[in-house]
């Protein structure tokens, strides 16, 4: 029995390679997964997750519509016969990781990579909270650690993780008391498309080697992360990049 | 209030939110040292009074009616700036609105905008706004914003006032990196200091100033101009120089998890 066995995990941002990893990890703890998103797009990891003998769907909502995501997180229990216990967001535009002078980001974009995503995290933990209050709910927010270092050419991306990083704590100080844990599992910058490398960014390179396999190497740590055991481990960001970010 | 031998001299400040409270503060602090300071504020009911004061202490500081939220305002307090002093070396941004308390379940878009838009996109529009003459100005370019050490650690009374301000944190960073060639300095001040709003909050709970005095270090809330003034002036001076990216926390020791 893994550590997840009959419950249903949500993970938004499956479509792309490092929340697929993520979701690949959970379903091989025993979790049914909610995967949020177009079918369409999320086809691929729907028939890896069921060729492995796990189940998933995917159930759409548009990511800033909390109404819409309680119905999906409702109709994921639903299909999937399991309580929903665990919600990781993972979901990132991918206009963010487009690199831009500082001074060459227009309205429209500021407005597509922070707005957009503070909007996002807002209406997916809402509707987490509004799903896992009382029940021993986990969150758990991805966030590369560039939320932490900071990125040239890259500032709206940086800010709108750090935003959710922070959105992360001061969910988990107010929801502690309906038992909700949210915490964040930060990944080296070199997992996601952006056009910095992570040697630009950091004081040394990876204690372990990087960047890490999603699925093998920072997949037990977001398993953990969302299971039971996590129960007393709130408001941490546990940085799962081999060793280069070590602050404080 | 003579700066003219300061630290300072020479140089022109903006100070968003100037009218009140810390911008006031480090508004005087900046123009006590010998800069000529821009208040710009949303109200000219403060924000004219504050220069006011500054001048009749033998200061240089005029009022720019600014809003923060909108692009075209800070573009006209720039360019007004620029046009009247004959450039612009410290950009602090300061304005912040929204602070009431909620529920984050309870966040919605009215709530979620005030607090977005004066502290990010008033963050963004004066960096970028700024940015070619804090670039001209050289090694004397200073971008200060101001945070909280609520945006380090979150908070269970605003939650929705932690993410704005850290966001605030990840934009200091990217452009200390981005813009240290040209030899801007980018940081972040994290203050604890007597305000309206914070007394406003005192009046209303009398025992959160008793509570908020016992696990201050130093044992008294920061002076705006005094304590926190003294802080901005530093970074934004020679001294200051090699400091970028960087969060200074000054609340008297309070938070201390950096």
């Amino acid at each position: 029995m893994g550590a997840l066995a009959g419950t249903v995990a949500i993970v938004t941002g499956a479509d792309q390679p490092l929340g697929r990893g993520l979701a690949l990890a959970l379903a091989e703890s025993g979790a049914h997964l909610g995967l949020i998103g177009a079918a369409l797009a999320l086809a691929e990891i729907t028939a890896d997750v069921e060729a492995r003998g796990h189940r998933a769907v995917a159930v759409n909502a548009a990511i800033t519509d909390r109404g819409a995501l309680e119905r999906a997180f409702a109709t994921a229990a639903d299909e999937l016969d399991a309580p929903v216990r665990a919600v990781l967001h993972a979901a990132m535009t991918p206009i963010a990781y487009e690199a831009r002078d500082f001074e060459d980001v227009d309205d429209d974009r500021f407005q597509a990579v922070w707005e957009h995503t503070m909007r996002a995290a807002i209406a997916v933990l809402q509707a987490s909270f509004t799903t896992l209050r009382g029940d021993g709910g986990r969150i758990v927010v991805v966030t590369p650690t560039v939320a932490m270092s900071g990125a040239p050419r890259l500032a709206p991306y940086a800010m709108a993780l750090e935003g959710q990083r922070l959105l992360a704590k001061s969910a988990a100080r107010q929801w502690g008391a309906d038992g909700i844990v949210v915490n964040c599992l930060a990944p080296a910058p070199d997992l996601v498309p952006i056009g910095v490398r992570s040697v630009d960014m950091s004081l040394a390179a990876s204690a372990l080697g990087g960047p890490g396999d999603p699925e093998t190497d920072l997949g037990p740590v977001a398993t953990f992360l969302a299971s039971a055991a996590a129960h007393y481990v709130s408001g941490v960001t546990v940085c799962v990049d081999g060793g280069v970010w070590m602050a404080p | 209030m003579s700066g003219a031998d300061g630290p300072l001299a020479g140089r022109t400040a903006i100070v968003t939110g100037a009218g009140q409270g810390v911008g006031r503060g480090i508004a005087r602090a900046l123009a006590r040292r010998g800069a000529a300071v821009v208040l710009a504020a949303r109200r000219a009911e403060t924000g004219e009074p504050a220069a006011a004061e500054i001048r009749a202490d033998g200061g240089e500081a005029s009022c720019i009616v600014t809003d923060v939220t909108r692009r075209d305002s800070v573009e006209h307090c720039v360019a007004a700036t620029v046009e009247q002093n004959g450039g612009l070396d410290i950009m602090v941004h300061n304005a912040f609105q929204g602070g009431r308390a909620h529920r984050l379940e309870d966040v919605d878009d009215d709530l979620w905008a005030t607090n977005s838009r004066t502290a990010v996109w008033g963050s963004y529009f004066s960096a970028q706004l700024a940015s070619p003459h804090l670039r001209r100005a050289g090694t004397r370019g200073r971008l200060l914003l101001i945070t909280s050490p609520a945006g380090v650690e979150g908070s269970a009374n605003i939650p929705i006032y932690g993410p704005v301000k850290a966001a605030q944190r990840a934009l200091a960073k990217s452009l200390a990196r981005e813009w240290g060639a040209h030899g801007t300095t980018v940081n972040c001040l994290a203050p604890v200091a007597e305000t309206p709003a914070l007394t406003g909050a005192f009046a209303h709970n009398p025992v959160l100033k008793e509570r908020l005095e016992a696990r201050t270090a130093l044992r008294r809330i920061g002076d705006a101009e005094r304590d926190i003034g003294s802080v901005a002036a530093f970074l934004a001076s020679d001294d200051g120089g090699y400091v970028t990216g960087q969060t200074i926390v000054c609340d008297g020791g309070s938070f201390m998890g950096l």
